[in-house]
C-alpha cells in the first residue's frame, strides 16, 4: 500500500457519560472510495461521523484524515482541512437565503473568511455560490429564504452546503432522508455526478440505495463493527441478513 | 438609487429621514420656543440618544441571537473614560485631554470592554448569557460606585459639557440634536451594512446554528468575540452622547434600572429590525418625561409599565412586529391568496 488513505480510523471509540455510542472502530477508506455505513437506527452511525466530523470528537483511538491526526482538532480546522459534510436533520441557516446559505458553506475554508467587506456583484465566491446551487438544482429559489424550502428541497440545499467548499472528503449523512419515492431518484443522480477523485463515506440505511452506489460497505451494530467488505459480499453474508434485515429478511 | 427611492422601504426612509432634519424648523411651529427646544433636546435628542445604545444590543440580538445585559456598562465605559480625562470635568481626575483625544479613546475602551465581555461569556448562550452579562454590568456598578480615586464614587463626574461643533457650543439643542442625529444615521447604515457583508451573514449564521458555522470551517469563538467589539463601538458612541447630554456620568447611569431600561426599549421597539431600537427608546423617552403629569405624581411608573405591558402583550415583537403584522394584513385584504396555483405544480 502506497498512498495515503482518506481516511484511517484506529480503536475509535465515543462515550457520552455511561454509554458507549461507538467502540473499537477500525477501518480505513481509500482516496476517491465510495464506502457507506450501514446499521440499524442505533449501531452508532452518527456519532462516528461527528467524531470524524470534529462536531463530538472520539474519547478513545485515533483518527486520520490525509494522513494527518486530526483526533483532537476542533470541527473548523477540520473543514479547512477538506471535510465537508452532511447532517441527517438538515442544519442550515433559515434566516438567509438559498444563495447566502451557500456563500457562507463557499467562504469557510478560504483564507479572507473573516471579512467586513460586503461582496461585489462580480465576486468570486458569490459566482461559486451560484454554481453550487445550480449543481443542487436549486438556481431556480436563490433568493428565497430557507426557511420557505421544501423539504426536497432542503435536503438539496444540504448537499449543496457540503459541496460548496469543494471538499476532498464528503460525509454524507442519509442524504435520502424523509425523501419521497419521487425526490430519492433526482437525488440519486445528483451523488453520481460527484467527481470520482473525490472521497466519499455516505451513511444508510436503506441497502437498496447504498449497495449501488458504494465500492466498500462497513455494517455496524451497537456501535462496533460487525463487517467490512465488498458490496456484493455484504448481500450474502449470512451475519448481516441476520442483524441487519432482521428476521427472514422481510424487507426484502 | 432612483428606483429603490421608488420602494415602500425606500420611500418610508426618505420621509423619515427629511422629517428628522426638518424637526428643528417644524417643532417651533407647533408650541412655545421653550418646549420646543425641550422637545428637541430631552424628547428627541435623548431618544436618539438611547436608541443608539438600545441598537447595540439588539444588533447582537437580532442577528446573533446573543442577549446582551451589559451594553449599557459599555457605554458607561465610554462615558466615564472621556469623563475622567477630559478638561474641564468636575471633580478632575485626570484631565488634560481635548474632546478631540477623549471622545475617541472612550469609545476604544468601550471596544476593548466589549471584546471582553464576548471573551468571559463565548461559550454561554440564552439565559447563562443574560446572566454573566447583568453580572458583569453590576459588577462594574459596585465598582464605580465604591472607587472614589478613580470615578468618584457615589457622586460620579460632573460638569462634562462637551465639545464646540464648528464654533457652536454643544449645549445648544440645535448641536446636540444634529450631532447624535448623524452619529445615529451613520452607526444604523453601518449596521445595514455590515449584516450583509460576509462578517453579518456568519453572524447570522451562528444565530440560526452555530454547529453548522463550526463544520463549513469558520471559528464561531472569532466572530462571536467581534460581533460583542462592533456592539460596544455603537454602545461607546452612545454612552460619550448620553454622557454629554448628562452633562457628567454618576454610577446611576449604569444601575440596574439603566440596564433594564436599554433592554425595555429594544423589546418594545421589536429585535426584528435595528430601527426598532430607536421607536422603543423614543416611546421611552417620551413616557418616561410626561408620565408624571399625565398619571398621578406617585403612580407614574404604574402607568410606564402599564403600557409597556401592552405593547408586550398585544405585539410580543415589539412595534416594529405589530407594523409587520398591519402590513401583511392590508395585503392580504388587498389582494386575497391565489388558491388556484397552489394545486398545479409550475412547469
Amino acid at each position: 500500500m502506497t498512498a495515503t488513505p482518506a481516511i484511517e480510523l484506529r480503536n475509535v471509540g465515543r462515550r457520552f457519560g455511561a454509554l458507549q455510542a461507538v467502540r473499537d472502530v477500525t477501518f480505513d477508506v481509500a482516496v476517491g472510495e465510495r464506502h457507506a455505513v450501514l446499521g440499524p437506527n442505533g449501531a452508532g452511525k452518527t456519532t462516528l461521523f461527528n467524531a470524524i466530523c470534529g462536531d463530538f470528537p472520539p474519547t478513545s483511538g485515533s483518527i486520520r484524515v490525509f494522513g494527518r491526526d486530526v483526533s483532537d482538532m476542533p470541527a473548523h480546522r477540520r473543514a479547512r482541512h477538506g471535510i465537508g459534510r452532511t447532517y441527517q436533520q438538515s442544519l442550515l441557516f433559515n434566516g438567509l437565503s438559498v444563495l447566502d446559505n451557500l456563500f457562507v458553506a463557499v467562504r469557510g475554508v478560504k483564507p479572507n473568511r473573516f471579512s467586513f467587506l460586503v461582496p461585489r456583484r462580480d465576486d468570486g465566491h458569490l459566482a461559486k455560490a451560484r454554481e453550487t446551487a445550480d449543481r443542487v438544482r436549486l438556481s431556480h429559489a436563490l433568493d428565497v429564504p430557507v426557511g420557505d424550502l421544501s423539504h426536497g428541497q432542503r435536503r438539496q440545499l444540504e448537499v449543496g452546503m457540503a459541496l460548496a467548499s469543494d471538499p476532498r472528503l464528503l460525509m454524507l449523512d442519509e442524504p435520502a432522508a424523509g425523501l419521497s419515492p419521487v425526490e430519492r431518484p433526482e437525488l440519486s443522480k445528483l451523488l453520481r455526478e460527484l467527481p470520482k477523485n473525490l472521497t466519499i463515506l455516505l451513511i444508510e440505511h436503506d441497502m437498496d440505495v447504498a449497495l449501488p452506489f458504494a465500492d466498500r460497505v462497513t455494517v455496524m451494530k451497537d456501535g462496533a463493527v460487525v463487517v467490512s467488505d465488498t458490496p456484493d459480499r455484504i448481500q450474502n453474508d449470512p451475519v448481516v441478513h441476520e442483524i441487519y434485515l432482521g428476521h427472514g429478511g422481510h424487507k426484502h | 438609487m432612483i428606483a429603490w427611492l421608488r420602494t415602500p422601504v425606500g420611500m418610508w426612509s426618505t420621509i423619515v429621514l427629511g422629517a428628522l432634519l426638518c424637526l428643528p424648523a417644524i417643532l417651533p411651529e407647533l408650541m412655545p420656543e421653550n418646549q420646543a427646544r425641550f422637545w428637541l433636546a430631552n424628547i428627541f435628542g435623548r431618544a436618539i440618544i438611547y436608541g443608539i445604545i438600545a441598537m447595540s444590543l439588539t444588533f447582537l440580538a437580532t442577528y446573533g441571537g446573543f442577549v446582551s445585559l451589559a451594553q449599557m456598562s459599555l457605554a458607561g465605559v465610554a462615558g466615564y473614560v472621556v469623563a475622567v480625562t477630559v478638561n474641564g470635568a468636575v471633580p478632575s481626575i485626570v484631565g488634560g485631554l481635548s474632546y478631540l483625544t477623549a471622545i475617541p479613546l472612550g469609545v476604544f475602551a468601550a471596544v476593548a470592554a466589549a471584546l471582553f465581555v464576548g471573551l468571559v461569556s463565548v461559550r454561554t448562550r440564552d439565559i447563562y448569557l443574560l446572566m454573566i452579562t447583568l453580572a458583569l454590568a453590576m459588577g462594574f456598578f459596585r465598582f464605580v460606585e465604591t472607587n472614589i480615586a478613580w470615578f468618584n464614587g457615589y457622586e460620579g463626574i460632573r460638569n462634562v459639557l462637551g465639545p464646540t461643533v464648528f464654533g457652536l457650543p454643544f449645549r445648544d439643542p440645535h448641536v446636540l440634536y444634529y450631532v447624535s442625529l448623524a452619529t445615529a444615521i451613520s452607526l444604523y447604515a453601518g449596521v445595514l451594512y455590515l449584516v450583509r457583508s460576509p462578517f453579518g451573514l456568519v453572524l447570522q449564521g451562528i444565530r440560526d446554528n452555530p454547529r453548522r458555522i463550526a463544520a463549513l470551517g469558520y471559528n464561531v469563538a472569532h466572530h462571536r468575540i467581534a460581533a460583542f467589539g462592533v456592539a460596544g463601538f455603537i454602545a461607546g458612541c452612545g454612552g460619550v452622547l448620553a454622557t454629554i447630554y448628562n452633562i457628567g456620568i454618576s454610577p446611576g447611569s449604569v444601575g440596574l434600572s439603566a440596564t433594564v431600561n436599554v433592554l425595555i426599549m429594544s423589546v418594545i421597539g421589536g429585535l426584528g429590525h435595528p430601527i426598532g431600537a430607536f421607536i422603543g427608546s423614543l416611546i421611552f423617552a417620551f413616557f418616561d418625561t410626561f408620565a408624571a403629569s399625565i398619571y398621578d405624581r406617585n403612580r407614574f411608573n404604574t402607568l410606564i409599565g402599564v403600557v409597556f405591558l401592552i405593547i408586550v402583550l398585544v405585539s410580543p415583537d415589539g412595534v416594529i412586529g405589530f407594523a409587520k403584522r398591519a402590513r401583511a394584513f392590508a395585503k392580504e385584504k388587498a389582494a386575497p391568496k391565489d388558491w388556484s396555483r397552489q394545486g398545479s405544480k409550475p412547469g
